[in-house]
């Protein structure tokens, strides 16, 4: 065997000296980084996820049943809440319905940020407590789209269809309501989805640079546990912190300083009109907000992302 | 009696080294200590949101206060919710299933076969030592939280029998949380996929612990079958004797049940153990 | 065992005189906090609120050029700083103080035109998808690094060819063996067909065999190329099969920056005789020669100095009946071992004679700070 390989150079060596000798300047040639590069990288990400949950598919059963577990807690926990009231909050106008709706956004956005983004926070917490970051900076393209995105866990998207099959039902339930039906246009489900693309940038920028302070903070192991507890928040629609100095203090915080009540809130809001008919005043300058707050959030991520490289050690092999 | 102090001397060393290494990270422990307060906020305000949906009902004195959920006014809702906190804070064990399972996988429990220490022993040692550097530190934050919120609690300071049930309680879920947890970790010599069990698992004791809502709450056929399982030991029961809801003769019976649980579990844990070695040690490790 | 290495022929010094050097070191130095770790369960108390750092020099000023075509190796002890040199060279750390420039670039700026020139390798980390065939990494590399198809077929298939790995890629990485995982991370760092290439440690673990192939591999593979390779290593092994230079590096500093035949000319003053005597009388008079160092008659090993040596073997031969005779030098390690130690006294001579470690490989420089 040893042999083999031994004699090998020698039989291919032509091969080799036939081919161009990258020379000093031809480096510098190649500067085309359009945005077709970062497509095809993350869909070699897809690829690769997908090949790897097929290779374990006992385990990818398992977690879609824990996922699906926790979202049929949710739902009957709210249940038994309805089966004593009719809304959550005074004349907040979220009734079952309506609330169903939220849950079920909620769902959905829940299940998109743990399928994307929250494996690769957690990964990219790893990656620097093992110095494995070190390949992520050698690579030519930029480090934060490849730390983003490699790792994808495909069964958190069972809730995905969880949410959406619920948030069908409730709003049509809603537009069969006699009293008071929903009426739904293409703008109105147009921007529903648009705001859920917000409200994941938003969550995904919160990620990335809670992720980022591992690098100054050590390990980072409470990530997870601080992302679980994060979530209790957005999950709640917003009125019910309006109220008291507390309650204001709390929505003032997360709503202009961690953002993440505008996450599930906005998007929920414009599809669910919870103070019908139409969509209030207040929907519209909360989705003004959001999206003036999705492009600073996604800056802030940015900053201290590349601001926490610079302190980056690589632990040692 | 030499062989007891040579072995309280070795209980006494992993206590140590556990207590150190738990405070090497600062940085996280001050965090997920903080962290911890975070949900029950949510809960708070989300109670107070319904509480005040149900008084704004026509016909409802439209006062928060005398709104009754199965007994359960606003203030029992959140006194319950701090609680469940302080029980979950004896009761959860993060990483004890994960840690078991790992150890079994990698094969690591081989120590345990050659050195005289015992894996559950040492464990249980390590995480009682976590518990008291965490309480250490989790004590400011809870003494002030439960300061600030005295008013919630209508019943005022518990009298002392329910006080001595109530420390019974917790150190009963203590031991209940550290024997289930140990069980599950413990079926990794069976199954390889025990973290993504752990994971489901973790999400049904919050639904049947009563750490979501106070298990009073449950409709009519999920009670029963809540009432005949371990959980409601986690956090419901310390709870609920706190607040005065299980009392005198209750109090004992309930106390009892816990106990057996917990020796029923811990028996569990140990032949879990012995099987699982006579099947490691039939691989030839 | 030690065969005379070839003369000196300088080629780092031949390569290119009147163009800037590829790579350029001036003045690098690297300084570590760490957290000091407390005894006892008070001071871990007090580790809470106040704690203390020990400051760490890996890297002391070094300076350093290579020119392009070179293949270099960095050679010192555990700890010497070897690995924050490469880290440092690749972009991957900041220094603390100095200047760097590689083919023009500051490498922690991490240009992309800097990173597609160059490649890292690291022995101990692998950076291929664990769970996935190989395969899958050298595509997603194809699509990071922007190799068109036809190159990236053609360089791949030489690779796979010349280390041999054709059968290995469907295997999950991690089915595979040390070496043949070695030969998968060279194959991905060198699909982008970088103009530099840094080796941490990349036969460290491996069998002989295994090593022997690498190093079969690098070597052709640098001939061929003619690319500029930086290799960091212990085993004296990889640099006599490689390198024409040697750069030593001991606590931070370089000791020594010359060829393999400099340091054996400088620092083995002795060669080692080998006889095997026909007639053992007299062989106790044999240490007139030179210091015996082992003696089982009727074989004889003897340390002769240098210039010595061929007066001595003609005394020798014409005194003793010897069946057989061979000259070598005295191993790779032991030089470098005796380098380790003299570059040692040198620090302690110095007028803050610092606290060694157990490996003699860290200097603390500063003592709490808060
Ligand atoms: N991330 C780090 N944090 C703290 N100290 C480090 C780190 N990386 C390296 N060091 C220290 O720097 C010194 C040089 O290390 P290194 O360059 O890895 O040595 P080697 O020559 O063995 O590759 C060592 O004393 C090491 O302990
Ligand atoms: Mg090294």
């Amino acid at each position: 065997m040893a042999d083999d390989v031994r004699t090998k150079p020698q039989q291919s060596a032509n091969r080799i000296v036939n081919e161009p000798i990258p020379d000093a300047t031809a480096g510098d040639g190649i500067t085309g980084t359009g945005p077709l590069v970062y497509w095809r990288v993350f869909r070699t990400f897809v690829r690769n996820s997908l090949v790897r949950s097929m290779g374990f598919r006992a385990n990818f059963w398992l977690e879609c049943v824990s996922s699906v577990c926790w979202t049929i807690m949710n739902l009957v926990f709210f249940k038994i809440v309805f089966s004593y009231t009719d809304s959550i909050g005074r004349n907040t106008g979220w009734g079952e319905n309506e609330f169903f709706v939220f849950l079920g956004t909620t769902w959905i956005i829940t299940a998109l940020i743990q399928t994307f983004v929250m494996p690769n926070a957690q990964e990219f917490s790893e990656l620097i407590r093992t110095g494995h970051l070190d390949f992520a900076l050698l690579k030519p393209i930029d480090t934060q789209f490849l730390i983003s995105f490699p790792q994808m866990v495909w069964s958190n998207l069972a809730n995905l269809f969880l949410g959406i099959l619920l948030v069908g039902y409730a709003v049509l339930r809603l537009m069969a309501d006699e009293s008071n039906p929903l009426t739904l246009g293409f703008t109105q489900v147009g921007l529903y989805l648009f705001f859920i693309l917000c409200g994941l940038v938003i969550l995904y920028s919160v990620m990335i640079a809670m992720a980022s302070t591992s690098i100054w903070l050590g390990r980072n192991q409470t990530l997870y546990t601080f992302w679980f507890y994060l979530t209790n928040f957005y999950r709640q629609p917003m009125e019910i912190y309006q109220q008291g100095m507390w309650g204001w203090t709390l929505w003032g915080f997360f709503t202009f300083v961690i953002p993440i009540l505008l996450v599930v809130n906005v998007p929920a809001r414009i599809l669910a009109e919870p103070l019908r008919p139409g969509l209030d005043e207040r929907t519209w300058s909360l989705a003004g907000l959001t999206l003036l707050v999705t492009l600073l959030m996604l800056g802030l991520s940015r900053w201290v992302f590349q601001a926490a490289l610079t302190s980056y050690r690589s632990a040692s092999s | 009696m030499t062989v007891w102090r040579s072995r309280v001397r070795l209980w006494w060393a992993i206590f140590r080294v556990s207590v150190e290494e738990r405070l090497v990270y600062r940085g996280d422990f001050a965090f997920g200590t903080l962290m911890r307060f975070l949900p029950m906020l949510t809960q708070i305000f989300l109670w107070w949101a319904i509480f005040d949906a149900m008084a704004a009902r026509p016909g409802e004195t439209s006062d928060v206060n005398a709104i009754r959920i199965k007994g359960y006014n606003l203030h029992d809702m959140i006194a319950y919710m701090l609680l469940v906190m302080l029980a979950r804070a004896f009761s959860s064990m993060p990483g004890l299933t994960s840690g078991i399972a790992g150890s079994i996988q990698k094969g690591e429990i081989k120590k345990f076969l050659i050195q005289p220490v015992d894996m559950l022993g040492s464990l249980l040692i390590q995480r009682i030592a976590h518990k008291l550097v965490y309480y250490l530190i989790a004590i400011g934050p809870f003494a002030l939280v439960f300061f600030l919120c005295r008013s919630f609690f209508d019943a005022g300071f518990p009298a002392p029998d329910q006080l001595f049930g109530l420390v019974l309680a917790l150190v009963g879920s203590f031991l209940l949380g550290f024997a289930m947890e140990a069980c599950l970790g413990l079926v990794a010599f069976w199954l390889l996929e025990v973290t993504s069990l752990a994971f489901i698992f973790m999400l049904l004791t919050f639904f049947l612990s009563g750490h979501m809502f106070p298990l009073d709450l449950m409709p009519a056929p999920l009670d029963r079958l809540i009432g005949m399982l371990p959980f409601q030991y986690l956090a419901y029961f310390p709870s609920a004797v706190a607040l005065g809801k299980v009392t005198g003769e209750d109090l004992v019976w309930g106390l009892v049940i816990q106990y057996l649980w917990v020796i029923g579990c811990w028996v569990l844990c140990r032949w879990l153990w012995v099987r699982g070695l006579v099947r490691y040690g039939g691989y030839g490790g | 065992m030690v065969t005379r290495i070839a003369p000196p022929e300088k080629p780092w010094r031949l390569a290119s005189p009147k163009t800037m050097p590829l790579i350029e070191i001036d003045q690098l130095s690297k300084h570590y906090q760490v957290y000091q770790k407390q005894e006892g369960l008070w001071a871990s108390v007090r580790g809470l609120f106040h704690r203390q750092y020990r400051q760490i020099t890996a890297l002391d000023a070094i300076s350093l050029q290579v020119e392009r075509g070179e293949f270099v190796a960095f050679l010192g002890p555990n700890g010497a700083g070897k690995t924050t040199t490469l880290k440092i060279l690749s972009g991957v750390i900041h220094p603390t103080s100095g200047t760097c420039r590689v083919m023009g670039h500051v490498p922690w700026q991490r240009a992309n035109a800097y990173r597609r020139r160059f490649a890292l390798v690291m022995g101990q980390k692998n950076q291929l998808w664990w769970d996935l065939p190989a395969q899958e990494s050298f595509r997603l590399h194809q699509h990071i690094y922007q190799i068109p198809a036809e190159q990236f077929q053609a360089t791949r298939d030489e690779l796979v060819d010349l280390l041999g790995l054709a059968k290995l890629m469907r295997q999950p990485v991690r089915e595979l063996s040390l070496g043949e995982r070695m030969k998968m991370e060279l194959t991905a760092a060198l699909l982008h067909r970088p103009e530099i290439l840094f080796l941490d440690e990349p036969t460290i673990g491996l069998d002989v065999v295994a090593q022997h192939n690498i190093q079969q591999f690098l070597k052709h593979y640098q001939e061929v190329r003619s690319i500029t390779i930086l290799l960091t290593s212990h085993y004296m092994k990889d640099i006599e099969a490689l390198c024409q230079r040697v750069v030593i590096i001991n606590e931070g500093r370089i000791q020594f920056d010359g060829s393999l035949a400099e340091i054996v000319g400088k620092f083995d003053q002795e060669r080692i005789v080998s006889l095997r005597l026909a007639d053992t009388t007299g062989i106790a008079d044999l240490q007139q020669f030179g210091r015996v160092t082992r003696s089982q008659p009727p074989q004889v090993q003897l340390r002769i100095p240098r210039s010595q040596v061929t007066s001595a073997l003609t005394e020798i031969l014409n005194r003793y009946q010897v069946d057989d005779v061979s000259v070598s030098d005295p191993p790779l390690e032991e030089v470098f071992a005796h380098l380790f130690t003299q570059g040692r006294e040198a620090t302690d001579q110095g007028a803050s004679a610092p606290k060694e470690d157990m490996a003699g490989s860290r200097r603390l420089t500063g003592e709490a700070r808060h």
